[in-house]
């Protein structure tokens, strides 16, 4: 039972820190970014890649990787488009995220490729006779201290205060003085970093990475969002906590069904947005007066 | 000499132009209001002017400076602050945080907390209410919080889009008293409004706009003559 508990919050704080990085730059350009699943998958990569070396220059050397990857994938893309349909954006990170899935596969081939990070993290202690592994203690600190950074970032920063601004309307905070490019490159870069520590948890326990590796936390982490309210970052957090809970309670309720926790997961979001169509956080819920 | 100069500016939205051969200027501590019948390109006007929408020709000067073409947030540094139509304070955010975007666009950050008292004196309402979610303010608290935003980082020349929008009648005359110990400071004001009765009395000189372009200039005193107001407003007598 305490596994399990700790397992939903590990899984729903992984999911929180995916659903924030991809709230940041959907606050600052109304983008939904298929392609950061693709940072996820390149930093796992990075990781794998660099185990040979101390964790914290591998950690260093992805961190730098990723969010120099998230950098120039807004400079040489995403900035030239600015202004454009929505949807032809859309269209572009849906794009993005293929062509980068084929290179992957071009310059890392098709199988997986596998290391040990982390090794500390491996295996279980027991506390009272139940058996708890190190690795879901370890995800549930490093998400909640990650979750805590962020917050602190997002709510007591000035970089934080324009990215909220940013968020909830783009044209007045320009009109303010916030420099866009600026902006949106820092929410870029910051996804990355996020992106890192999704894959470092992710490595942690699963470390066969092939060239799809992010693809499925990030479309989980698309329902979080919608689930926590589109234009509110503590919403996409929200959200996204609440999908990986609920997805870990599912895995550990069905027993031998759980091939059916994502339909399950699923018909649980219809519900939810069914009754609170603009997600849980929407503006909907903000005392408003005027 | 004039703080801001506008030479028959053309702008509008794709290949509809909106504004056409749009000319004025102001001076510091002077106002300039401009009226007309709903979408005749008021808004259009004071967003090209501050960079929010592309201009086909012309050109804006401010201090003397090109501006046409610069991005807002740059327009904002240089000195020339838009409050836009409708307020657009961030409701979610405190009014704090609100005043704190304010000083984003200034150029001088040294002198940010002066700015910051400057503007609990002139809106104290304001201070009372700083910790406040914006959304909770009444209307006037909203527009006085808008003002103070863009007054924040010091601008000379400070655009208004229609600032009476909403408001009651005592609290229309509160934001512009206001408005005037704004303008005897020194600062250039440009006023959109809809009740051209209001503006044309408080203004130095009104513009009429229509069709996209000027139809007449006015002054307090002919537009103290009913008449030639309401020829000014619908084109009466053409």
């Amino acid at each position: 039972m305490v596994q399990s508990i700790l397992d939903a919050i590990s899984l729903g704080g992984l999911y929180a820190l995916a659903a924030l990085g991809l709230g940041l730059v959907f606050g600052v350009m109304r983008l939904v970014n298929f392609a950061h699943g693709e940072l996820i998958t390149i930093a796992a990569y990075t990781l794998v890649l660099t185990a040979q070396l101390p964790l914290i220059l591998s950690i260093v050397l992805t961190l730098l990787v990723t969010s120099a990857i998230a950098f120039m994938m807004e400079l040489a893309i995403y900035r030239r488009l600015r202004g454009v349909n929505p949807a032809i954006m859309l269209i572009a990170s849906f794009g993005l995220s293929t062509v980068l899935q084929r290179v992957y596969e071009f310059i890392f081939g098709a199988l997986p490729k596998s290391a040990v990070v982390a090794p500390f993290l491996r295996g279980a202690f027991t506390v009272g006779g139940v058996s708890i592994t190190i690795s879901s203690v370890i995800t549930v600190i490093l998400a909640i201290a990650i979750l805590l950074g962020m917050g602190f970032l997002v709510e007591r920063t000035s970089l934080g205060l324009q990215l909220r601004a940013a968020a909830a309307d783009f044209k007045t905070a320009r009109l303010l003085g916030v420099r866009s490019n600026r902006l949106i490159g820092a929410a870029f870069v910051l996804s990355g970093v996020l992106a890192t520590c999704v894959a470092f948890i992710l490595v942690v326990q699963n470390p066969q990475v092939n060239p799809y590796y992010g693809l499925n936390i990030t479309i989980l982490a698309l329902v979080g969002i919608v689930i926590g309210g589109i234009s509110s970052l503590r919403g996409a957090a929200l959200g996204g906590f609440i999908v990986g809970v609920i997805l870990s309670a599912l895995n550990t309720l069905l027993g031998n069904g759980r091939v059916y926790a994502y339909s399950w997961l699923f018909l649980l979001v219809l519900i939810i947005l069914l009754v609170r169509p603009g997600g849980l956080l929407s503006k909907g819920t903000e005392l408003e007066r005027v | 000499m004039a703080l801001l100069e506008v030479s028959n500016l053309a702008a509008g939205y794709g290949k509809v132009e909106v504004i056409t051969d749009i000319s004025f200027s102001v001076e510091p501590g002077k106002s300039v209001g401009i009226v007309g019948p709903n979408g005749v390109g008021k808004s259009t006007l004071l967003q090209a002017i501050a960079g929010g929408v592309s201009a086909s020709a012309g050109s804006v000067r401010l201090a003397g400076l090109d501006i046409l073409g610069k991005k807002p947030e740059d327009i904002v540094r240089l000195g020339l602050s838009l409050v836009p139509e409708g307020r657009q304070i961030f409701s979610g955010l405190s009014v704090k945080e609100n005043l704190a975007l304010g000083l984003t666009g200034r150029k001088d950050k040294k002198g940010a907390g002066a700015a910051i008292e400057k503007m609990r004196e002139l809106f104290p309402v304001l201070s009372t209410h700083e910790n406040h979610q914006a959304g909770m303010l009444s209307g006037g608290q909203q527009q006085q919080l808008a003002i103070a935003r863009a007054l924040i980082s010091e601008p000379k020349v400070l655009l208004l889009d229609e600032p009476s929008l909403g408001l009651a009648p005592t609290v229309i005359d509160d934001v512009f008293g206001l408005l005037r110990q704004i303008i005897d400071m020194g600062t250039a004001v440009v006023i959109v409004e809809q009740r051209a009765n209001l503006i044309t009395t408080f203004a130095d000189e009104t513009i009429v706009v229509r069709d996209g372009h000027i139809q007449s200039r006015l002054t307090p005193a002919n537009a103290a003559n009913a008449d030639s107001l309401e020829r000014s407003y619908f084109g009466a007598g053409e």
